[in-house]
């Protein structure tokens, strides 16, 4: 045990701080042009796509030294590319799923922004039970037909590709009946509507497929995989992101301390009151812990050890505490916190939203809300650890017995 | 960078393991809680032959030279055997008080008789008002004929009974001060505290103008202030993994029983509400086991955020292992609030722990002067 950085990892990460000193975006990035424009200088400089083969354009890179990247981001708060399903989920389950043929074809315009990227897994009535999904992908012999509604698709309104979930055979038990493809979004029988969040922002969409056509080609695995397929590629990018998001924590911390000493009750600063500094105490132990915990998951990445079920436990973590951040951050920071315009610059929080958007405390703390929903509700993580790394027995569930239809 | 044992640690952990499971099972604990002295010698003397006792010491005294992680190890290991004996006060207290502040002639008599097993040694840290701010001793110390004079109180010494020396910090006209004293000396008088861990011992010390030598005294008189602060949190750390043990212990002994009781004509554990449950305690033993390792390699490798990471360690173990045993009793039911079933011996070694060296709001406070430094 020893958690020192080497001298290796020391340069690298200096390496880094000043290329970003010297190529961050002077101003807020506003346009999906600009976006992708940083995306490609990332690119250009090796900063994305660095786990993945170098023959498909990818770095090569040890875990290590993309978390070192992501964190030095965060820390300066960089925005983040664009594509970030394509990076994230989309090229990652190519890279360990897909054939030659499709990495040559799919993974480098995914680094370099050409092509961007989306997922269309979950469904209105196939929530925390995907596998219950009722799109159909039906062989026509040389093509795949596809019918169904797809919801929560990030970047939906802006994807050229999407990677399908689609049932197509509905004989067979409801996990074993489900493929997994790669379907062109640019054609007439997809039908892409944002979808309105809390927050007032459309990061998410609805899709609605009539009749649109897959290539045989862009079948991912066999007939039938895409279930297991979708378990693996669910927790692809947790590990490497695990460091970076606890930097921005950190950064958000920080600023939350010193609203703290400006912000009075009964005439003395918020900072000096014992039950503030109690909360504020706390939630730092728990983000500090945080931080053990993605250096945890980082030396097991940089063993080539696959978290596996662990990444339950992992997201489990990090999502309820951010909940928990955040409501605190709104009790330090009173209706401070709840806007979305007009708070004065100390009590401001900038942070990139991706959607070219700008953020504040009052994004943040709704959007704290889709932490625990999302990619597995907390319930559905609870149940992967209750089953999978403690052993307990399933549950009986009416699901289990018959076909899917 | 690397978050994970080396496979010497591995070993020694599963060394520590297998002897606690074969000489520190439930009834043995069990059957210490009538004898005065609450310990095992054969056991002890197995533990100096394996090198347990000496285990943070320098190589020259006995010791094994080992670092805190390792001790926090054995910590571990002896919290999910609810171990009773003064493992804890002799190593990680006594021990570790004088590695801190001890001359070459105290650390020569005392860390060698320690780590061979022939002595026993804790610290008297905690006085009436129960601050553990060094800074609020209030016992004294005087010169007298060419020795020392101590008077005042301390409570909760831990296995005080047995032991041969006790660290005691008094102030001296110089400032605060600590010194070895023999508890058989005139003037101290130990009586016993019971508590509801019946496996761990605890004596009220008071100290009524009782003389000792000044070769007692560890240190130049008034300089003991960051000696006690440093040794707070690494018994902070180490009572911390003793806790992650107990908490551990509670887990697995929760996960098994959801497996075999039967309700409703199915395991329990089938149930969400309770395999919920332990999905939340498994986190919190994780969190746990990552805020304590952090903690005890950041002390010993003398890293920026050490101390707070004492802090954060002993702040966040503190809830997360009562929490954690609370849960295992609830889980089993009825038969956890038994006597005769072992899950209390856990839950309460977890609770003994649990304001000692600093509770959760006192390192609270700590992490908030930390943060808004």
């Amino acid at each position: 045990m020893d958690l020192n950085y080497t001298p290796e990892d020391i340069a690298f990460r200096k390496q880094v701080r000043t290329w970003l000193e010297q190529n961050l975006p002077r101003e807020p990035i506003r346009t999906l042009d600009e976006r992708r424009g940083w995306h490609r200088q990332l690119y250009e400089a090796g900063y994305l796509g660095m786990g993945w083969p170098k023959e498909y354009g990818g770095g090569g890179a040890r875990p290590m030294e993309q978390a070192i990247v992501a964190d030095e981001m965060a820390r300066t708060n960089a925005p983040a590319p664009t594509n970030s399903l394509g990076l994230g989920i989309v090229g990652p389950t190519i890279v360990v799923h897909g054939t030659d043929a499709q990495k040559r074809r799919y993974l480098k315009k995914i680094l370099t922004a050409e092509e961007l990227w989306c997922q269309l897994y979950s469904e209105p009535n196939a929530g925390s039970d995907l596998a219950s999904l009722k799109t159909s992908a039906v062989d026509q012999g040389d093509h795949f037909l596809v019918n169904g509604q797809k919801i929560w698709t990030s970047a939906g309104s802006v994807a050229d590709l999407g990677l399908l979930l689609a049932r197509t055979d509905t004989t067979v038990a409801k996990h074993k009946g489900i493929t997994c493809f790669l379907i062109n979004m640019r054609q007439p029988g997809v039908d892409v509507r944002p979808l309105k969040q809390i927050t007032g922002s459309s990061e998410f969409s609805e899709v609605f497929m009539t009749n649109a056509r897959v290539e045989k080609a862009d079948q991912i695995g066999k007939l039938g995989e895409g279930w297991a397929i979708a378990q693996t590629t669910l927790g692809y990018e947790r590990g490497g992101r695990s460091l970076a998001r606890v930097t921005t924590y950190a950064s958000h911390y920080h600023k939350l301390v010193n609203a703290a000493r400006r912000l009075k009750r009964h005439g003395r600063p918020l900072i000096e009151d014992a039950t503030v500094r109690q909360k504020l105490g706390r939630i730092w132990a728990e983000l500090e812990v945080e931080r053990y915990n993605a250096l945890r998951v980082l030396t097991q990445l940089e063993r080539g050890e696959h978290p596996g079920a662990g990444g339950s436990l992992t997201k489990l973590s990090y999502s309820e505490f951010e909940k928990r951040f955040m409501e605190l951050a709104e009790e330090i920071l009173g209706p401070y916190g709840q806007l979305t315009e007009g708070a004065p610059a100390e009590y401001q929080l900038q942070i990139d939203t991706a959607v070219g958007e700008e953020g504040t405390w009052a994004y943040a703390y709704l959007w704290s809300r889709a932490g625990t929903i999302y990619a597995g509700s907390s319930e559905i993580q609870k149940n992967v650890i209750g089953e999978r790394i403690l052993g307990l027995p399933k549950e009986t569930r009416a699901d289990r017995v018959g076909a899917a239809r | 960078m690397n978050f994970a044992f080396t496979e010497d640690q591995v070993l020694l952990r599963n060394s520590v393991r297998s002897v606690l499971d074969e000489q520190c099972k439930p009834a043995h604990v069990r059957a210490l809680m009538d004898d005065p002295r609450g310990y095992s010698d054969a056991l002890w003397s197995e533990m100096g032959k394996l090198g347990w006792l000496g285990l943070p010491f320098p190589e020259p005294q006995g010791g094994a030279g080992l670092g805190l992680v390792e001790l926090c190890l054995v910590q571990e290991e002896m919290g999910r055997a609810a171990y009773s004996g003064p493992y804890f006060s002799t190593v990680a207290l006594a021990g570790l008080g004088l590695m801190l502040a001890g001359d070459h002639g105290q650390k020569e008599k005392w860390l060698s008789a320690f780590a061979a097993g022939t002595a026993r040694g804790t610290a008297a840290l905690l006085e009436d008002g129960l601050d553990w701010d060094p800074a609020s001793t209030g016992t004294t110390a005087v010169k007298s004929g060419g020795g020392w004079t101590l008077s005042g109180l301390k409570r909760f010494v831990p296995w005080a009974q047995v032991a041969d020396v006790i660290l005691v910090p008094a102030r001296a006209p110089e400032g605060l001060s600590l010194f070895l004293v023999d508890p058989r000396s005139p003037g101290v008088r130990l009586t016993p505290m019971v508590g509801i861990d019946l496996a761990n011992r605890w004596s009220e010390m008071r100290l009524d103008q009782a003389r000792v030598p000044a070769d007692t005294l560890l240190g130049e008189p008034g300089t003991a202030a960051p000696v006690l602060e440093s040794l707070l949190r690494r018994a902070a750390v180490c009572a911390s993994a003793e806790m992650l043990g107990a908490a551990r212990r509670c887990l697995d002994m929760s996960v098994d029983y959801a497996k075999v009781r039967e309700q409703f004509g199915q395991p329990i554990g089938s149930f969400q509400a309770i395999r919920h449950r332990c999905a939340d305690m498994l986190l919190a033993v994780e969190n746990c086991h990552s805020a304590v390792y952090y903690a005890a390699w950041a002390l010993g490798a003398g890293a920026e955020d050490a101390a707070v990471a004492a802090s954060i360690c002993k702040a966040y173990v503190s809830e997360a292992a009562r929490q954690v045993c609370g849960d295992a009793i609830q889980v089993h039911g009825g038969i956890g609030f038994t006597w005769e079933y072992d899950l209390h011996l856990y839950f309460k070694r977890a609770k003994a722990l649990e304001p000692l060296f600093g509770d959760a709001e006192y390192h609270r406070e700590l992490i908030a002067r930390h943060v808004s430094a």
